[in-house]
């Protein structure tokens, strides 16, 4: 049986006597984990406790079958961090940054070497690893927290945010290495991130947090095989015997105002029909938006369950 | 990950061993502070009064030198517990103005940009990285303090030949025990003060006051309560006073100015104290910057 990535036990952290985390529970099985949560939800203490920086009050957390706490140390000799905030030595060059770092992992000097000027040129950095990282613009410097992160090769990566604050064109840069590591390697991913489209682009799994409690889990890969079709649709005419239509092949239909329809289709209608139906009733369809349950709608109404009524964070 | 290949690999070599990787936070502090014309400039003044005890050493070896200065008398030239007082303190000095130097700079390094989570979310522990930081000055102090001393110690002993090492074999626990508490001493006060502050002239600052503000307080404690026991917050008298009881030098300078009246438990305990309040210090310091705050 595959070792679970992150097992929850009843997982509490007080941190100054006050409740952070309110015992977790939960099995975290795919190999790429996205972390949500609005703000104060309790992401970066979680990390912090898988990194042994906070000790339980309650409960236990466990990383590869590695408890956090009693075996920190074996724990962190599997782990690359790439912290939320600025994490760098300004004056150092960025390959010697990167090499430092590789070789308190534990990696013998001429290896460390070696190996930081190969995850400078892959995160893309190869022209600027002798500047020193002060210099560097926000977005490199992302990139060499990430390239400090996997010079070892280590075997779960944990990202705390690691869009933050990039252009476009970097973050996609971003993201497609994260996949690419994703999937080169049996490398273990935990992403923290503010943005459900990094997640939703690199993780399979997602735990969503919501003041220090499990907002939700989420398989997205058996959530996207299992997903229903959405229209949403605006249209002009008559409005309840197209509806009315709808739901006799099906759907599942709600009305808003302006005309504005929302269609839940079985997999067994086909969009044409729709068109057929509108055509038959002399429904006009101003304009329809085809889609398939995002992490958005998962996300709100984890957030929406938990207490949120309109989700917002 | 081959640069030609553009590609991740996990990496399966050999890794060092754990308990040897403090010394990873020494070799790239070393390698920093050689960088700078200053500090090796530093370096080398600290080691010219070493010359000059070497050349003592020798003078008062050698009996052609001494006709030739026209020297007279065995007793000018004494190689005895004085002379290692007098070089424990000149370098003891030297010490103290090169820790003062590369002291602040070894931990605000980290701290100003937040790396020391990098550093904690490996297998390396808070203690691992006080020990490679605290290896920095120990290894520097210890290299203008007791190793010069004991070197001169051999030259004496190598060129007094009759003898001399045997009746003097003791001093060798003075010079190595009374340098490791000054430098213990320094280096954890630096580290803490460094760990607080970032700017160096400041964090250097803040070293000297930590030795001359609470010596003037004692003394203002002295001179108010008509006591002595204030003369414990001053650190270099303290100091003194451990070298003096060391070496055995029960009649020499303190004695004659009846200022070794502090039992000498009080006195090692005081420096004791220093170093641990400096740690607790460094700890907590360092403890509230090892987590990122999300």
């Amino acid at each position: 049986m595959m070792t679970p990535t992150i097992e929850l036990d009843g997982l509490e952290v007080k941190l100054g006597g006050r409740t952070i985390l309110h015992g977790l529970t939960g099995v975290l099985k795919s190999r790429a984990i996205g972390l949500l949560g609005p703000n104060g939800a309790g992401k970066s203490t979680l990390i912090n406790t898988l990194l042994g920086f906070h000790v339980p009050s309650k409960g236990s957390v466990r990383v590869l079958g590695l408890d956090s706490h009693s075996n920190s140390k074996a724990l962190r000799s599997l782990v690359g961090y790439m912290p939320e905030n600025d994490a760098f030595i300004s004056k150092m060059s960025g390959v010697r940054f990167v090499r430092y770092m590789a070789e308190i992992s534990g990696l013998p000097s001429e290896f460390a070497m070696e190996r930081a000027h190969e995850a400078f040129v892959y995160v893309g950095l190869g022209e600027a690893r002798y500047r020193p990282v002060g210099t560097y613009s926000l977005g490199m410097k992302q990139l060499a927290k990430l390239a400090q992160a996997i010079a070892h090769g280590p075997k779960v990566l944990i990202l705390d945010e690691p869009t933050n604050g990039m252009d476009p064109p970097a973050r996609k840069r971003l993201i497609e290495l994260i996949r690419e590591i994703r999937e080169a390697s049996d490398i273990c991913l935990l992403l923290s991130s503010h943005l459900l489209r990094d997640v939703e682009e690199t993780c399979d799994e997602v735990l969503i947090l919501r003041n220090g409690k499990i907002a939700s889990i989420c398989n997205l890969v058996e959530e996207r095989q299992a997903n229903r079709k959405f229209l949403e649709l605006e249209t002009l005419g008559a409005e309840a015997t197209f509806t009315s239509a709808l739901e006799s092949l099906g759907c599942e239909c709600a009305i808003f105002s302006g005309g504005r329809i929302k269609v839940v289709m079985p997999d067994s209608v086909e969009i044409r029909e729709v068109f057929k139906v509108a055509a038959d009733r002399g429904v006009q369809i101003r304009r329809m938006n085809h889609r398939r349950d995002s992490l958005e709608d998962i996300f709100l109404s984890a957030m929406e369950q938990t207490g949120a009524p309109d989700g917002r964070l | 990950m081959a640069v030609y290949k553009r590609r991740y690999n996990a990496y399966t070599g050999a890794l060092t061993r754990e308990w040897s990787r403090f010394f990873v936070l020494t070799r790239y502090a070393f390698a920093d502070l050689f960088k700078s014309r200053f500090f090796v400039i530093l370096l080398i003044l600290c080691f010219i009064p070493c010359l000059f005890f070497a050349g003592y050493i020798f003078v008062a070896n050698s009996k052609t030198v001494q006709l030739f200065m026209q020297l007279r008398g065995n007793d000018l030239f004494k190689v005895e517990s004085e002379y290692f007082i007098f070089m424990l303190m000149a370098q003891t000095q030297a010490a103290f103005l090169l820790n003062c130097w590369v002291g602040p700079v070894l931990i605000s390094g980290d701290l100003t940009n937040g790396a020391l989570p990098l550093f904690l979310s490996r297998p390396f522990s808070r203690a691992d990285y006080v020990l490679g930081k605290l290896s920095v000055l120990g290894l520097l102090l210890s290299a203008i303090t007791w190793i010069p001393c004991l070197l001169l110690f051999g030259l004496e002993a190598g060129l007094a030949k009759d003898g001399w090492i045997w009746p003097h074999l003791w001093m060798v626990v003075p010079i190595v025990m009374c340098s490791a508490i000054w430098i213990l001493m320094l280096s954890l006060i630096s580290l803490a003060v460094s760990a607080w502050i970032k700017l160096r002239i400041v964090a250097t600052g803040i070293i000297f006051i930590t030795f001359f503000i609470p010596a003037g307080i004692g003394e203002m404690f002295n001179a108010i309560m008509g006591t002595i026991w204030g003369r414990l917050l001053n650190f270099s008298y303290v100091f003194q006073l451990i070298v003096s009881h060391g070496f055995r030098e029960e009649s020499g300078r303190l004695a004659r100015r009846g200022w070794n009246e502090i039992p000498i438990p009080a006195a090692w305990g005081s420096l004791i104290f220093v170093c641990v309040v400096s740690l607790f210090i460094l700890n907590a310091r360092l403890r509230a910057r090892e987590t990122v705050r999300g």
